[in-house]
């Protein structure tokens, strides 16, 4: 008997903190993504013209995104913020291309590329570009440019 | 009296730690389970006898097969106490072929009449591989990958032993993302020929395309479902990317990830009910399991499964549906690891660059590529064999199931 007391004094702490783990209240994350409020789901693709099929121009310096991040710098929205500025003259459309170096497994570069460029109509749309001129694709490393950045392309 | 109160102390005890937590407790907690489901007993090889063939080309087709079933080494061929007879015949190329047990009952009794004699032998093969063990021969399996060999990347398809290869796909600007279904006869990719993503499928054997996703956005890393009439992949027309199954006679599709993340790569279990795919949530891209919901019902189940890595893609289910192989980042290099379904030791199968596992379908290897090759990687021998090279940059194998 005075053996098996002992055991159960180190054991029911545990049981019992075990227990408390099923209520515990889902703790709030540190540093991750901050999830839009409002997610816009894309228009029509018709009469989007690709980059791969040429004659397009970049309507703004590419975007450099670091590892495999998909999150906004201030970086990024400072280099956006002369295109947001000129969009209500013309109301043009954009394509935003992203794309990511060789090295990360293939699908996950396709996801993380249309992710960054998801990430980067969310904000235009946020400072004001309506969602219908805007499209987005994730070309992973499938075609150049192969590196961390996110293209802007205008349409014709 | 103090006996009284040690059963209420064990009463509580038993009641606080026992009862229906088994399956969620993590394996290390488990301590009064005694370890997992016992090892399977080394089993003998069987016994197979294989008689002469009558017939004009009798001799090749008997040399053929016995070539065959040496090199996947299933069974011990030898006259002595055998426990399965091969006997058949062959004409003109044709084989015919018939299994028989030790007791003298027909097993089998089939005629292969394709074009070729090694052709026939090998159906002949993987038919009396069936038969015997249960389990599908590799012989007419095939493997499809992508390969830059022709400049852009397109689709590959190819034998296990890398001898012929075929290029299913000439699009322009490429495709990628390639997945056979379960009787090798349809594929299904994601095609760059309009300038952007879109997923199409194959019937290889009558050589017409259809395309499955013209959404905007992107859609990529189709699967199809074991029973062949679905397909789960990523698309992004809601604003961020989503794991969705889309059925292929309606063309409907369901949204069965929740996430604000970048999720890709998804893959069936064995049953169709659940799929596996990763997700990066912000803080890499971990393994997520879904339920796939009943047509009648828009409630499934989405949880994490904890896997020890922090950098998880390309999971893929076992062909028994008790393991699942994926590619880790483990300091720096990609990794090939195979993990026992759903609580079980992971295991490093191949690191330094090795990516995209796929199974047999006998589920006792593994084809992944590393370094712009092929390999196949016996998982019982850890043996690996180097099926494909100098063909370009070889990436996303896949092999039938």
């Amino acid at each position: 008997m005075s053996s098996v007391l002992p055991r159960f004094i180190l054991a029911l702490p545990l049981a019992l903190l075990l227990g408390a783990c099923e209520h515990m209240p889902k703790l709030p994350k540190f540093g991750g993504e901050q999830e839009p409020n409002v997610v816009f789901a894309l228009g029509t693709r018709d009469g989007f013209k690709s980059p791969l099929e040429g004659a397009l121009k970049p309507a703004c310096p590419a975007l450099q995104f670091e590892n495999e991040g998909y999150s906004l710098t201030g970086a990024h929205k400072k280099a956006l913020a002369p295109l947001i500025a000129d969009w209500s003259k013309a109301k043009p459309r954009y394509l935003i291309a992203g794309h990511t170096p060789p090295g990360l497994p293939e699908d996950f570069a396709r996801s993380l590329s249309e992710r960054r460029a998801q990430a980067v109509r969310q904000h235009l749309i946020e400072s004001g570009i309506e969602a219908a001129n805007l499209q987005t694709v994730g070309y992973g490393y499938d075609t150049p440019p192969t590196s961390n950045v996110v293209v802007i392309y205008q349409q014709l | 009296m103090s006996a009284f109160r040690l059963s209420t102390i064990l009463c509580l005890f038993a009641v606080l730690l026992a009862p229906a937590k088994a399956d969620v407790l993590p394996s290390w907690l488990r301590f009064w389970k005694g370890g997992s489901a016992a090892k399977p007993a080394k089993i003998e090889p069987k016994r197979v006898s294989i008689g002469a063939f009558a017939g004009g080309t009798g001799t090749s087709a008997k040399q053929a097969l016995v070539a065959e079933l040496t090199t996947t080494r299933e069974f011990q061929i030898t006259e002595e106490k055998p426990d399965f007879i091969i006997t058949g015949s062959s004409v003109g190329g044709r084989i015919t072929g018939k299994v028989a047990n030790a007791a003298g009952k027909e097993l089998l009794d089939r005629t292969y009449a394709a074009p070729g004699l090694d052709e026939n032998a090998k159906a002949l093969a993987d038919d009396v591989i069936l038969t015997i063990t249960g389990k599908p021969g590799l012989a007419t399996s095939r493997i499809v990958f992508v390969s830059d060999k022709s400049g852009a990347k397109q689709v590959y398809l190819s034998d296990p032993d890398g001898k012929e290869v075929l290029q299913v796909t000439h699009h322009s600007h490429g495709a990628v993302s390639p997945t056979l279904n379960a009787d090798g006869t349809a594929v299904a990719y994601t095609s760059y020929s309009s300038g952007f993503p879109v997923v199409q499928w194959m019937d290889l054997s009558q050589g017409w395309e259809r395309t499955v996703t013209d959404t905007p956005g992107s859609s990529f890393g189709a699967a199809f479902s074991p029973d062949g009439q679905r397909l789960a992949l990523v698309m992004s027309f809601l604003g961020n990317p989503e794991v969705f199954v889309t059925d292929l006679t309606t063309s409907t599709a369901a949204c069965i990830s929740d996430t604000t993340g970048a999720p890709s790569s998804p893959a069936w279990h064995p049953d169709g009910k659940q799929v596996i795919f990763a997700d990066d949530r912000g803080d890499g891209p971990r393994l997520y399991v879904a339920e796939v919901p009943a047509t009648n019902q828009t409630e499934a189940q989405l949880l994490r499964w904890r896997t020890g890595y922090s950098f998880c893609t390309d999971p893929e289910f076992s062909p028994d549906g008790h393991s699942v192989a994926f590619t880790a980042r483990i300091s720096g290099e990609l990794a090939v690891v195979v993990k026992g379904w759903p609580n079980g030791p992971a295991k490093v199968i191949q690191a330094g660059g090795a990516s995209h596992p796929s199974w047999s379908p006998n589920g006792r290897s593994l084809c992944y590529a590393q370094h712009g090759n092929l390999y196949v990687h016996s998982l019982s021998s850890g043996l690996r064999r180097l099926v494909l090279e100098k063909h370009g940059q070889i990436s996303e194998p896949r092999w039938m199931k």
